[in-house]
């Protein structure tokens, strides 16, 4: 018997993932087939493309991929594509404006998947900094946006952010 | 019946159906944004993104069931049918309630099961006239309502105080005014006395009279000084007491979300600099704003031509004034959140100081308050630095107007244009005039901070509390101790559900020991009932009252409650036993403390029930703590009892004198324990088994031994092995 207290790391040939017509993630690991598969990131801000946990329908973890690129193409592919549904993180492209109205932070963002709106109630409850220059904005209701590198931005978002970071 | 948003038309009459649902969602399939509307009908559920045709059209009669997968920021609204799952719709964060019901409704459609209802809370948040979202368990925007500027709202704490404050207004108007009065007069010394060397009587005149105005001028400041601070400090006193009422007032779910080291900073220092800006800051800005005036109707009534250039500046530094203010608000914005970030850390550290030591890591701690410090300094450095800026151009502007009167009146009074006194006021008033212009910067510095501070506190005001009390409780007078789940489902993540459709019946007087796992949910299952949270779904009664009726003072009179972790009071151990019950006679207090098996060991402490318990009452060891928590609980007479891991971190000798005054505490009472130690529950009624948030099994401790493969035997067979275990090694 496999001690079940072991991590046990996928070996990225016995891992192939693929996507059905209705749009699901679907899997063959280590030759079993499962028709829905639930995928997890371990270090969400650390290691956004490692250590990703790979899980059946139910929560039961199958094992860890190390790296997204070890995949095959398509396997990689729709891995990234459902990393991307699952952890929702826009990464902001430009920041429009920043602005407090009557006790709301209003943030107007262009990020990689259109332009988007957040409110806060305020920024020290609702800005992360896992380090470096990344950002992480969350709103009221909990939808989130990511700035990987304030200081990559143009001058006109980084004046913006210069007064609230 | 339809619950829907306005479905555009073009959609609307593809459907042969009236919809019983239809919404909009904010992403694409391929997760970008964009629009996405989904219709649900008796027996087809339509989705369309940009072109007219469906993108997806779905009969129900192929779907088996419909649920959504919770990521993080958003999720997706998955159908499961019979050729495997299709994602039906994606959102972000802002749609799950919405969709949660979405997949509630095609789940119950499929299955032919009775259709849920749609009720407020699964809809989306949105306001309906700005279409900005709303706040959490507010019907009313936040842009929509106007609740007045910050400003305005802190001056209102000033009206209970309003002759003090009006009396303070009239001496400051006379106070203004006299100090107006000795330039003039150095001006009539100088013009009728000195000039044309007049007598030495009309001298000592004019200097007694310029005494007597300065001496009246020292008096008048006192008593306004006086006032000032009286009616200061007292506004200081309602706005803690308020901001501590707001904190009291909010649920369990915001404190468990936050530090709670950072509120202490919050009640006294937002407060002072609230106060400072009431008092010193309205004062000061009314004093200044009508001395500007008095002191402009003077200098033009002397000479206008001379009083206009000297003016000159003065636009600018409004001006100026006017496009720093934001700035400086934003950097004392930072600066407070870098204190913030500091203050968090210490409290932090401080808290858990014994693990800090215990693994050797004081020089790490250090290292990481050096980093958030460094960060202060240079955000101090940052403001500061920028009044350092303000301060002589403001100076220098001004002083250019002087400049000009100099030049301008000296060769009017060369040219025997004007008098030498005429101009001795002009700079005198000037001089006066100016001096206040520039401390406008200190006054947009106490403004700025004040009205962050105002910000910071309202936010905690006008956060409404998730636990709202009903607007009309019913009385509920001695209960009897009926006890109802139906149907609950709760999660601390909304849609993330830690309780799942929890069914549970409990008679008066039954006692009902939880066991499960840990994060089974028997800890949530007792937060629930004390109402510290409220269900997503179903509803808890009590006596076939729903407990969001019951006032909540009436409810949590009625529950007591004996924790793992005691709490104690700063305060004697009599104070703490009496602490819901403060009017308890000693008498009271020993005959429960002798119940709860506490009198004997209070007895014999060198101060017996006057012992004081300090901060968190480290003088008591674990179970004596638990003991006089008992006895608090014993005082408080509840109906309901719940016992949460009771006798979880004491010896077994201890373990035998709680169970002991446990057993009498629970005589007649509904109760409620949980146990890790499953021989504690074996007086129990009934046991409940949670597992993964659902009551698997129900029953007494020999009937749920009974069945081999149950989730109690293998709990019980689990301890079992353990004690052998231990057993071994003594």
């Amino acid at each position: 018997m496999k001690n079940s207290f072991d991590i046990r790391m996928l070996n990225p040939a016995e891992i192939s993932l693929s996507r059905n017509k209705g749009g699901v993630l679907q899997g063959v690991i280590d030759g079993q087939t499962y028709e829905e598969i639930v995928v997890y990131r371990a270090f969400p801000f650390k290691h956004a493309t490692s250590y990703i946990s790979i899980r059946k329908a139910g929560g039961e973890e199958l094992g860890i991929v190390h790296h997204i690129d070890e995949l095959d193409e398509e396997s990689a592919f729709e891995l990234n594509k459902e990393l991307q549904f699952r952890y929702f993180l826009p990464k902001v492209t430009r920041v429009d404006s920043v602005k407090n109205k009557s006790g709301l932070w209003l943030w107007e963002l262009q990020t990689h998947l259109g332009t988007t709106k957040m409110a806060m109630r305020n920024l020290h409850e609702h800005l992360q900094y896992p380090g470096g220059g990344r950002i992480i904005l969350t709103d009221l209701n909990g939808k989130r946006c990511e700035i990987t590198e304030w200081q990559a931005l143009d001058s006109h978002s980084r004046n913006q952010l210069k007064e609230v970071l | 019946m339809t619950i829907q948003a306005n479905l555009p038309e073009r959609f609307r009459e593809q459907l042969t159906a009236e919809p019983l649902f239809s919404c909009r969602t904010d992403l694409h399939l391929d997760g970008n944004f964009g629009e996405q509307w989904i219709a649900v009908t008796d027996d087809m559920i339509f989705c369309w993104e940009n072109d007219d045709r469906p993108k997806e059209s779905i009969s129900v009669l192929r779907i088996r069931d419909s649920r959504i997968a919770a990521g993080i920021g958003g999720g997706t609204l998955l159908v499961d049918t019979d050729e495997g799952p299709v994602a039906l719709a994606r959102y972000t964060a802002t749609h799950t309630s919405m969709f949660g019901f979405a997949a509630k409704l095609i789940g119950a459609l499929a299955k032919k099961a009775e259709l849920p209802v749609v009720s407020e809370r699964d809809l989306p948040r949105f306001c309906p006239t700005c279409g900005h979202p709303l706040g959490e368990g507010t019907g009313v925007c936040q842009f929509c309502l106007n609740k007045g500027q910050a400003a305005a709202r802190v001056l209102h704490y000033a009206k209970p105080y309003k002759t003090q404050m009006a009396t303070a207004a009239f001496l400051l108007i006379l106070t203004t005014l006299i100090e107006l009065v000795p330039p003039y007069l150095t001006k009539l010394i100088i013009d009728d006395v000195l000039q044309p060397k007049g007598t030495g009587s009309a001298l000592l005149v004019f200097v007694l009279a310029l005494g007597v105005t300065t001496v009246l001028m020292s008096v008048m400041q006192t008593i306004r000084g006086f006032i000032g601070i009286w009616v200061g400090s007292k506004v200081m006193g309602d706005i803690r007491n308020d901001i501590y009422g707001s904190l009291m007032r909010l649920s369990l779910a915001y404190f468990d979300k936050r530090q709670t080291s950072q509120f202490i900073g919050r009640v006294n220092s937002d407060a002072e600099s609230m106060r400072q800006f009431l008092t010193d800051g309205v004062i000061y800005v009314g004093g200044e704003l009508l001395r500007f005036i008095a002191i402009c109707v003077i200098i033009f009534s002397l000479d206008w031509q001379l009083s206009l250039l000297a003016l000159l500046p003065v636009p600018f530094m409004i001006i100026a004034s006017f496009t720093i203010l934001p700035k400086v608000g934003r950097r004392l914005y930072q600066q407070w959140r870098s204190i913030f970030r500091l203050n968090t850390l210490v409290g932090e550290s401080m808290q858990g100081i014994r693990v800090v030591k215990a693994f050797g890591r004081e020089n790490e701690e250090m290292s990481r308050y050096n980093g958030a410090n460094l960060e202060v300094v240079r955000n101090n450095i940052k403001t500061e630095g920028l009044w350092q800026i303000i301060f002589p151009a403001f100076h220098l502007i001004a002083g250019v107007g002087t400049l000009l009167i100099w030049f301008y009146g000296g060769g009017k009074v060369l040219g025997n244009e004007i008098q030498l006194g005429v101009l001795m006021a002009l700079v005198a008033y000037l001089g006066m005039l100016f001096g206040p212009l520039q401390w406008v910067s200190q006054m947009i510095n106490w403004a700025s901070n004040a009205i962050a501070a105002a910000h910071r506190i309202f936010e905690i005001m006008d956060t409404p509390s998730e636990v709202p009390d009903a607007a009309q409780p019913e009385p509920l007078g001695t209960i009897k101790g009926h006890v109802d789940f139906k149907g609950v489902t709760y999660g601390y993540e909304k849609h993330h559900p830690v309780l799942k459709d929890v069914n549970l019946r409990v008679e008066a007087g039954e006692m009902i020991g939880l066991v499960g796992h840990s994060g089974a949910g028997k800890s949530t299952f007792i937060n629930l009932l004390c109402r510290f949270y409220d269900t997503d779904e179903g509803e808890i009664l009590i006596d076939g009252i729903p407990i969001r009726q019951i006032g909540q003072s009436d409810l949590r009179r009625q529950i007591g409650v004996v924790l793992q972790e005691t709490f104690l009071f700063d305060g004697s151990i009599a104070d703490n036993i009496a602490y819901s019950k403060p009017d308890a006679t000693p008498e009271e207090i020993m005959r429960a403390a002798k119940i709860a098996n506490a009198h004997d060991f209070i007895v014999r402490l060198p101060d017996g029930y006057d012992t004081r318990v300090g901060e968190r009452g480290h003088k008591l060891s674990g179970g004596e703590k638990q003991r006089v928590a008992i006895a608090r609980a014993i005082i408080h007479d509840p109906r309901i009892l719940i016992l949460d891991e009771a006798t979880a971190s004491v010896d077994t000798e201890t373990e035998r004198q709680i169970q002991e005054a446990i057993s009498r505490l629970i005589d007649g009472r509904t109760t409620f324990a949980i146990a890790h130690r499953l021989s504690t529950l074996r007086g129990a009624d009934r046991l409940v088994v949670l597992d993964k948030g659902k009551i698997v099994e129900e029953g007494t401790h020999e009937q749920l031994l009974e069945k081999t493969d149950g989730v109690y035997r293998k709990l019980v067979d689990a301890q079992k092995e353990m004690s052998q275990i231990r057993g071994v090694g003594v």
